[in-house]
């Protein structure tokens, strides 16, 4: 019998076929990409992108010139725009404002290497102190309620032409309603319990076991008891803390090599899958009507990891009511026994 | 500049592209690609699908053999299952529930070719009968909480066969979205003693530049908050919160609508494929829903979704729906 599950966080239900459970192999290959194009990411080809808005160079190099470890470019294609007013306004009965925003390109290595998990530690701490450091810097514009940092890796999850790892970000002027749900549940619960929601979910995790698939230097990577995909996967500090900017440096190399050991069981043992992680974290806390003032306490910053292993077709689309065809229990065993 | 627009209905805020729209010829989609062998949705080939629960079929043939023109079957690898108690219990801070409900495929034509623009009015007149016949039968069952209605064309869309078909899928609880969009309906309606979707007719009927057709029962219009490029509605003119509850003079006008619309679409992206979903007002529930009114949304499936609208339902939209709407009014 299938069964019928609810995120504890956002109330979302989610449909899990426990007797017809695809093994790994069952899901169908990626489909086709078109040719990739020459890098514009690459060291050496600094000139083809917007100059840089920020850049890890050790040797104290010019900027837009080689010898950098990373780089931050703004998006050559981007969503929203920097400058400007919001010019929030009304029409008849709608709601709309000016595309007011950030939209970043984090290069995440200056060599052609396509998948983050096959950078070193250290790189990837780079990484993560680049996010830090780039939200920080987006929050002291008042207009910013939220930034979002997110990467597409693979074709089908929305990935580019080039093959070079990098992660974006857009610094949006209202808070994303994904994210506002997530927050408004979690208000909800530290309401009634007193308690974040999401440690009461690691502490449980960590009981029943059935679901970790790491649990190391302070951080535990989970499947959801309700994931929406099949091997989707939350990595989440063990300790409180809801904003990601909080995170000290010495946690950062302890995070890199967890996202690393994820990332590279899901490559090994999914045959590299493409795949989209994000970051979700509290938004800027400033003090204005309406906002409540625990969010340091009920809200829990963590990483969502989704492989894109099925399509997303109608019934998902209507009712935001998912069909995962792998019982999370099943996918994190494959994932703990996945040797990387 | 481009524009940020909230969804007046569950407040989902989304970014169009009004600087740099794409054109139909700048999206990239996946040609049709389909597994082949045989089809067990063909004529003769009736006994590889589940006893069916429905057709409309020539007088003098039986059940589960050639001569029908729209069959329905239980699906033959169901998400959920219609025997047994629901059973809605908490593990932990966990809730759950066992997979209590129904999932139907309506067989649209016997002919494995023919998408809705090459059937005649009338054929796509019992489909829609079809439909509404089913969910009237279905909301005998008090289990049950919401009906939905939705159709996956093409692989890129999620559909696995290639024969012309939609889906009825029952549910013991109200999804989250459409619990979100009845309750937006609600408010607007609590407060102006107004349907909101009354009023986006009205709105969208004078502003003009985002209708496509109109005909005496119903209009279509790329809405004003779209999440994909080239998303349509179609929206009875009546208000009327139920999908299934349809007066019979307006089947033939949406048959004629939806075939209009998909040949449309179909002219200017001749390989897309698309989804269409029928929202519809909860059954079995003790909610009062004068506020909502039933409606047919309508996706070609242009683009990839990425991170930023899974984690942010965030959509970005590189066409604006003005532009789209011309396009698909002067197609």
């Amino acid at each position: 019998m299938p069964e019928l599950r609810k995120d504890p966080i956002i109330g979302r239900w989610v449909i899990i076929s426990t007797d017809r459970a695809k093994r790994p192999d069952q899901f169908a290959a990626q489909q086709e990409e078109p040719p990739e194009k020459t890098c514009h990411f690459c060291e050496g080809n600094e000139s083809q992108t917007p100059p840089e808005i920020y850049a890890i160079r050790p040797r104290r190099t010019p900027a837009n010139s080689p010898g950098w470890d990373l780089r931050v470019v703004p998006s050559i294609a981007p969503f929203l725009r920097i400058e400007g007013d919001l010019e929030r306004r009304g029409k008849g009965l709608y709601d709309l404002m000016a595309g007011i925003g950030a939209h970043e390109v984090i290069v995440e290595t200056n060599q052609h290497i396509a998948n983050i998990a096959d950078l070193s530690e250290e790189q990837i701490t780079k990484v993560i102190t680049c996010y830090v450091d780039r939200i920080v810097d987006l929050g002291k514009d008042s207009r910013f309620k939220y930034v979002l940092v997110f990467k597409n890796y693979g074709w089908t999850a929305g990935g580019g032409r080039t093959k070079h790892s990098k992660s974006q970000l857009i610094a949006t002027p209202v808070t994303p309603k994904r994210v506002k749900e997530e927050l408004v549940g979690a208000h909800k619960y530290y309401e009634y319990h007193e308690r974040c929601v999401f440690c009461d979910l690691v502490k449980q995790e960590l009981a029943s076991k059935d679901r970790v698939i790491l649990d190391i230097d302070g951080f535990i990577a989970v499947t959801p008891f309700a994931p929406r995909f099949p091997f989707e996967v939350w990595i989440m500090p063990k300790k409180h803390s809801c904003d990601f900017i909080n995170l000290e440096m010495g946690m950062r190399l302890d995070l890199a090599r967890i996202i690393k050991k994820v990332l590279l069981k899901l490559k090994k043992g999914l045959n590299d899958p493409p795949y989209n992680y994000i970051l979700h974290t509290a938004p800027f806390r400033r003090p204005k009507a309406g906002y409540w003032k625990s969010i340091d306490y009920d809200y829990h910053w963590h990483i969502e990891i989704m492989p894109r292993l099925t399509r997303v077709a109608g019934f998902e689309w209507g009712t935001g009511f998912y069909i995962c065809p792998l019982p999370p229990e099943d996918a994190a065993k494959f994932l703990r026994e996945t040797e990387v | 500049m481009s524009e940020l627009r909230r969804d007046p209905i569950v407040g989902r805020w989304v970014i169009v592209d009004t600087d740099h729209p794409n054109r139909p010829e700048d999206f990239e989609f996946e040609p049709p690609a389909w597994r082949g062998g045989i089809c067990p949705f063909c004529y003769s080939n009736e006994s590889l699908t589940p006893p069916e629960i429905d057709s409309i079929r020539d007088s003098g043939t039986a059940p589960n053999t050639p001569g029908w023109q729209v069959r329905v079957v239980p699906n033959k690898f169901p998400a959920l299952q219609i025997e047994g108690d629901l059973d809605r219990r908490g593990l932990g801070i966990y809730d759950m529930s066992n997979g209590i409900g129904a999932h139907e495929v309506l067989i649209e034509t016997p002919y494995h070719h023919k998408d809705m623009p090459d059937l005649m009015n009338e054929e796509i007149e019992k489909i829609i009968s079809m439909c509404c016949k089913r969910a009237l039968d279905l909301i005998k069952d008090k289990r049950l909480k919401y009906i939905m209605v939705f159709k996956n064309y093409g692989p890129a869309a999620g559909a696995s066969l290639e024969h012309p078909h939609t889906q009825l899928i029952a549910l013991p609880m109200v999804p989250k979205n459409v619990m979100e969009e009845i309750r937006g309906a609600q408010e607007y309606f609590g407060y102006r003693e107004r349907c909101l979707f009354c009023d986006m007719i009205r709105q969208e009927k004078e502003e003009k530049e985002r209708i496509i057709v109109e005909n005496k029962y119903f209009v279509s219009f790329c809405p004003f908050v779209s999440r994909f490029p080239f998303e349509i509605w179609i929206v009875p003119k009546k208000h009327n919160s139920y999908f299934c509850h349809m007066p019979p003079e307006e089947i033939p006008a949406l048959a004629v609508m939806l075939k209009d619309i998909i040949t449309r679409v179909k002219k200017i992206f001749p390989n897309a494929a698309y989804n269409f979903i029928i929202h519809s007002s909860p059954i079995n529930g003790d909610d009062g829903i004068e506020g909502y009114h039933w409606h047919l949304e309508f996706m070609p499936k242009l683009m990839r979704v990425a991170g930023l609208e899974w984690g942010s339902g965030f959509y970005v939209v590189p066409t604006p729906p003005e532009l789209a709407a011309k396009y698909l009014r002067e197609v």
